[in-house]
């Protein structure tokens, strides 16, 4: 698996051999309105071992991100360019065929609500039992056997039995946990979960996370984790990549982020957070306005619109420019590195608590 | 199952027994006398009080149902003839029995039911599901366009078109008729084939409409979404996982047409002249033959819920949520 | 008697007035296409009488017809199954058309090749031998006439045929008789023998006598003319007293003609095979040429017309005994001469007028406004044009004998869309101009189309008319109660045999209204009523047509209380491969009698 074919050879090599690089993705939708452009350059990259955490609102682009990498979009209505390159493997534009072989096999994904991402008319056992046994070419029994394995690896009790129940003779958990053993059967090298705990409640929610976490040290795979709660991104993510409109407009490392927050944006996702240690007299602030109409995005920063440092900027920076990402560490903002810093601290800082 | 099957078939007899009083009660209702038809023009109160009572008219509406109901059971007798349980009654019109007059022509029903069906099954699911796997082509287009246009056409409008262009001016193809099956199976489906196509056209259409559409909707349900995640292939997916979601409402919508069409499909018997259910019972609402209507009536309504019977069973069968639940 | 509802809307027809035994006399078949020309010549010519045959026109076998061909089976197609098979039962033209084939009388009609009928003995020697001026009526019966099962034909059979019809259970066919032999009217018959043969009575000699095995007696208080005419109906055709199952017999009778049933599938098709038993020399009217029918129910006129017209494969060894040409496919006909050669059109004994509602429109200026108004024309049009009705001047039709061309008393014939301006004048000088008219119309798919346009004519005369629609199913119900709320209504009306005697008695005897009755006009006229009885007594029929003649002008023209509006006309296909066909106006349908098949 870590051989790199003939064809990939030529394809961009991806940067600091990162297992997954996606490099200036842009996602379109033609739909009856116009075109949604739904990612807009975006790159990162993810190496084995390690977890990326995307975080931002519903229609950030984080999921289309995804299902892209696993080239799961509705080819008939979108346009992609850019690159995503697996293990040195151009992705965009690979024939159907070959995504086939690699969905389910090297790259697996786990679905925000197990009860309609599994399918009603199969068995649990069955319905993970059917990757692998595409993908390895073993007998059925073998198949199940491995179906059983799994469901014992993730924490089903009785599994031999609960392999023959179909999804919704599961519990909440017990069908995300059931979701998550499909996604791992064939040992991918890359997970990418989608809100993968959204729907549980709170401990079993841990539970989960602490499964994800002991397969990655199990099997060493890369694993994307998207969400919008960065309480949850806090336990999983080594580094996390923050999205608005489509972008990527902050990265760094988890700590780094969570700390020291350079974004406005972000600022707000974690001024919007309640934590248990704050005060319960300073009020939550959400960030005002909705998110912004990807049919047609507001000139500049996409952001600028609800942004209530636009003044600081000074001239029409904002509404006119585009900020960019810089490389590694940063967040695309026309602020200063001085003015981030010392916004944070004095405003932004003290309603975190 | 088995209580499953006996709760409904309880539920069922109950719904005839309904259904069977509405229609008596309903058919007095109406103004229109079935010994004044049967009197004919030269007719006198002496004569119009010997055709009632020789039809068992004199009685009280409920106790002819009563009778109605007892002959189910125990047989009657009619000047003209017995009627053996269970006697639906006895024609008006032709000294026969009504269901010796259904047997008689149920087969015809029949027969036009199952080949049609299998034609509109086989070429209205199948272009359904072509239009669904290839959304959005020329193909798909094509088969979504003529589908809308045939759907819009009637029976009584290509019925006689067809007959004109294939029988009356060419001669392609010979008279429609119903010969049995067991008799000789080739002359049975020539002569036929013709009712098949024209009334599985109609039907056909609907089911390559709703075929698509849900078929485009269950590719679109997130758990087929995962089954192409976890690298399934297009046809595996198509066919196994979407198929399996579209199933439910094609058997809905196949459960209830069949049932109707099982009770006599009217218009098409009609426009090809062919001795079915449906001409039956266009004859007796025409010459007020209570019975016969009663016993159609019945007979189809049976159909329909048997129908019913067996698309909830096969709901269990295909959807494991309404079989464990 | 029978009086005719919307012929071509199914609904009446399979109800009230079940397609129709068309017992009319005339001597016109016409083959092939016809002109209005034609029609003229051939109505003419049917103002002859219908002669009485002698034994040697009684003496079968038929005449050969010209290159006729023995054999061969050919498909029928009707539209509705048969509710009646046995004899007893039968009064409607479809049952009728059947009986001529399977059922045989004591007399029946024979036609030559030119369509003109004689009445002659069929079981019987002759038609009919009278006496005592018309009250005694003796009949031999032919030798080697036998039932299809071998056994003979004797007097008890003919006796047990007209007891059973005193029988309850005997209540769909024609009385005439049975009035005749109790002289009772209405239904009062019945109680001379009232479970018919059945309990072991039977007729007293002084009224049916059967003195051996061949002779058969008719005694009648009062002179009846027209007894061969009605013994020529199928409803009085022979029914074995060996094999009668009473009720069941209906469904499974024993028969005499060319042909027995093979096997009868209610609703559904029928086999007719050659009874071996019948003997061509004892019948002088059926050549019975084809071996085998094989009909089929169900088939709409559309159908049996359209596929008549295609003549392709079987369908050209096709015919129908009685579904016509319906008024949607006669222009199609008419497009296609090469289908035309394959028609035959003719009358049917039917009728139309307006009847005009006595107790309530009094004034006759008023009813004389409305027949110089009303427009006729709508009416035929209606029912497919000229090939399908004829106007019609007088109340006696071309296929009665009586009849009279160019009686016209309102020139109607020459303005059949009415003459508004005539009639405005009349009711101006009435001083009843806006008279208030209450029409009544039957709603059938003809009558929605003729009856909007003949009301704006009336209107346009200074009629104030109020439309309303009949059921169709109760129209002849609803008009027939005698307290109506109507001022007019169209009826029609057929003769039994061709003679006025089942014409204008039923229809204009002021003695007869009651709730039921026929007499839809509520006619009641001294006039009238005593000519009734003077013309019922003459012995001979030509005098008494020409008399009959005389008063139903006296309705149209002195009393207006009904307007004639037209006479009625049908056409028929066969297929290619049939030969013999000729129009038969006796029954008002081809004529079965002498079809062969071309091999």
């Amino acid at each position: 698996m870590t051989t790199l074919t003939k064809e990939s050879e030529g394809s961009a090599p991806s940067a600091g051999g990162a297992f997954l690089s996606v490099q200036d993705l842009r996602v379109q939708f033609t739909t009856e309105d116009g075109v949604v452009k739904a990612v807009d350059g975006l790159s990162f990259d993810v190496e084995r071992g390690k977890t990326l955490g995307i975080v931002g609102e519903s229609g950030s682009g984080k999921s289309v991100t995804n299902l892209t990498v696993l080239g799961l979009h509705n080819q008939m209505f979108t346009n992609v360019e850019g690159s995503i390159s697996l293990d040195g493997e151009e992705l965009i534009g690979a024939p159907e065929r070959k995504l086939e072989k690699l969905r389910g096999n090297k790259m697996a994904m786990i679905f925000q609500d197990p009860l309609t991402a599994l399918s009603p008319f199969y068995t649990v056992g069955r319905q993970i039992a059917e990757p692998y046994r595409k993908h390895m070419g073993v007998s059925k029994r073998a198949a199940h056997e491995r179906a059983v394995d799994m469901l014992d690896k993730v924490g089903i009790p009785n599994p031999k039995l609960r392999a023959n129940d179909y999804p919704h003779q599961f519990s909440g958990g017990m069908r995300q946990r059931a979701m998550i053993a499909m996604a791992l059967v064939c040992n991918p090298d890359l997970l990418i979960a989608d809100e993968p705990t959204t729907a549980l409640d709170v401990t079993v929610q841990a539970q989960i996370l602490d499964l994800i976490r002991n397969l990655q040290d199990e099997f060493g795979s890369a694993i994307v984790f998207i969400t919008h709660d960065l309480g949850v991104i806090a336990n999983v993510a080594d580094d996390i990549l923050v999205m608005y409109a489509g972008r990527a407009v902050e990265r760094g490392t988890t700590r780094e982020v969570l700390r020291k927050p350079q974004h406005p944006y972000t600022w707000g996702l974690l001024s919007s957070m309640p934590r248990l240690s704050s005060d319960v007299n300073v009020p939550l602030t959400p960030i005002k306005g909705t998110p912004p109409s990807l049919l047609s995005p507001p000139p500049g920063c996409p952001f600028h619109p609800r942004c209530g440092f636009v003044g600081d900027v000074g001239g029409a920076a904002c509404r006119t420019d585009r900020p960019a990402l810089p490389e590694g560490r940063g967040a695309a903002c026309h602020l200063s590195a001085g003015q981030k810093q010392d916004i944070f601290i004095e405003q932004i800082k003290p309603r975190l608590g | 199952m088995l209580r499953f099957l006996i709760r409904r078939t309880i539920g069922a007899l109950i719904i005839l027994l309904i259904l069977s009083a509405v229609c008596f009660f309903l058919f007095f209702a109406i103004p229109r006398d079935p010994a004044r038809i049967s009197c004919g023009e030269k007719c006198t109160p002496e004569n119009l009080e010997l055709i009632r009572r020789s039809l068992g008219l004199d009685d009280p509406v409920p106790v002819q149902y009563w009778n109605f109901l007892a002959g189910i059971f125990s047989g009657r007798s009619y000047p003209t003839g017995d009627c053996p349980a269970p006697c639906l009654g006895r024609s008006f019109v032709h000294d026969e029995n009504v269901l010796t007059l259904i047997q008689d022509r149920f087969p015809t029903t029949l027969s036009l039911t199952i080949g049609a069906a299998i034609v509109f099954l086989v070429f209205g699911v199948g272009a359904g599901m072509i239009a669904a796997w290839r959304r959005g082509t020329a193909l798909d287009k094509f088969v979504s366009g003529s589908s809308l246009v045939i759907g819009s056409l009637q029976i009584y409008f290509i019925g006689p078109l067809v007959l004109w262009a294939l029988v009356y001016s060419t001669g392609l193809f010979g008279d429609p008729t119903y010969n049995p099956f067991t008799e000789n199976p080739w002359k049975w489906a020539v002569g036929l084939i013709l009712p098949w196509a024209v009334l599985s056209t109609i039907f056909a259409s609907n089911y390559t409409r709703m075929v698509r559409s849900t078929m485009i909707e269950q590719l679109q349900e997130e758990h087929v979404r995962t089954a192409k995640a976890k690298g399934m292939s297009s046809g595996t997916v198509f066919f196994r996982y979407a198929w399996r979601g579209a199933l439910i409402p094609v058997v809905t919508i196949f459960g209830i047409d069949l049932g109707s069409l099982l009770g006599g499909a009217i218009i098409t018997e009609f426009t090809f002249s062919l001795p079915g259910l449906g001409n039956l019972s266009i004859a007796s609402v025409f010459r007020a033959d209570l019975p016969v209507l009663m016993g159609v009536l019945l007979f189809s309504s049976t159909m329909i819920i048997l129908m019913n019977v067996i698309v909830d069973a096969a709901y269990a069968f295909i959807d494991p949520r309404i079989r464990l639940s | 008697m029978r009086i005719r509802g919307a012929r071509r809307s199914h609904a009446v027809v399979a109800g009230l007035a079940a397609g129709a035994l068309a017992l009319s006399g005339c001597s016109s078949g016409s083959e092939n296409t016809d002109s209005q020309q034609d029609d003229k010549k051939k109505a003419a010519e049917q103002q002859a009488q219908i002669p009485f045959g002698d034994a040697k026109a009684s003496t079968g076998p038929a005449p050969e017809v010209k290159g006729a061909q023995e054999g061969g089976t050919i498909p029928v197609m009707q539209r509705d199954s048969y509710a009646h098979l046995d004899p007893g039962q039968i009064y409607v033209s479809d049952e009728g058309a059947l009986a001529r084939l399977i059922h045989r009388g004591l007399t029946g009609y024979k036609a030559d090749f030119k369509g003109k009928q004689t009445l002659v003995g069929d079981l019987a020697t002759d038609s009919g031998k009278p006496s005592d001026g018309g009250r005694t009526w003796t009949y031999t019966l032919k030798d080697n006439i036998k039932w299809a099962d071998g056994t003979d034909i004797t007097s008890k059979d003919v006796r047990h045929t007209f007891e059973r019809q005193f029988a309850e259970f005997i209540n769909d066919g024609p009385v005439y008789i049975q009035q005749w032999l109790s002289n009772e009217p209405g239904t009062g018959y019945r109680d001379m023998l009232p479970k018919g043969p059945y309990g072991g009575d039977h007729l007293p000699d002084s009224v049916l006598e059967t003195p051996d095995d061949k002779t058969i007696v008719f005694k009648f208080k009062e002179p009846k003319p027209d007894l061969p005419y009605a013994l020529a109906m199928p409803g009085y055709s022979m029914v074995s007293e060996a094999k009668d199952t009473q009720e069941k017999y209906d469904k499974d009778p024993m028969t005499a003609g060319p042909y027995k049933i093979e096997s009868f599938k209610t609703g559904k098709s029928m086999t007719l095979v050659k009874n071996e038993h019948w003997d061509p020399a004892t019948d002088s009217s059926r050549n019975a040429y084809p071996d085998k029918y094989e009909i089929t129910f169900n088939i709409q006129f559309e159908t049996s017309a359209e596929r008549l017209m295609a003549d392709k494969g079987v369908n050209k060894n096709s015919i129908s005994f009685t579904n016509n040409v319906d008024a949607a496919t006669l222009p199609k006909l008419n497009k296609d001469p090469d289908a035309q050669k394959r028609s035959v059109n003719g009358y049917q004994p039917y009728v139309a007028q307006m009847a005009i509602n006595m107790d309530r429109v009094k004034n006759k200026k008023v009813r004389e406004a409305i027949a110089y108004a009303l427009p006729i024309q709508p009416y035929q049009q209606a029912f497919g044009g000229p090939q399908g009705m004829e106007l019609a001047g007088g109340l006696i039709s071309p296929t009665v004998s009586g009849y009279e061309e160019g009686f016209d008393p309102f020139g109607k014939l020459k303005k059949p869309l009415g003459d508004p301006a005539a009639a405005k004048k009349i009711l101006e000088e009435a001083g009843e101009t806006g008279y208030k008219l209450t029409w009544g119309y039957i709603n059938t798919p003809e009558g929605q189309n003729y009856s909007p346009t003949m009301e704006s004519t009336l209107e346009e005369a200074g009629f104030d008319v109020q439309r309303k629609e009949i059921s169709a199913e109760t129209y002849y119900d609803e008009i027939g109660v005698v307290d109506n709320e109507f001022d007019m209504y169209v009826s029609a009306w057929g003769a039994d045999w061709p003679s006025a005697s089942t014409v204008v008695p039923p229809l204009y005897d002021g003695r007869q209204i009651q709730d039921g009755s026929s007499n839809y006009s509520h006619t009641n006229d001294k006039h009238i009523n005593s000519e009734i009885d003077r013309i019922q007594k003459i012995a001979d029929p030509a005098e008494a047509a020409k008399e009959w003649n005389k008063l139903s002008q006296y309705v149209v023209e002195d009393l207006i209380s009904n307007i004639p509006m037209t006479y009625y006309k049908q056409i028929q296909l066969y297929g290619s491969n049939i030969g013999g066909v000729q129009y038969d106006d006796v029954i008002g349908d081809i004529d079965l009698r002498k079809i062969y098949l071309k091999q």
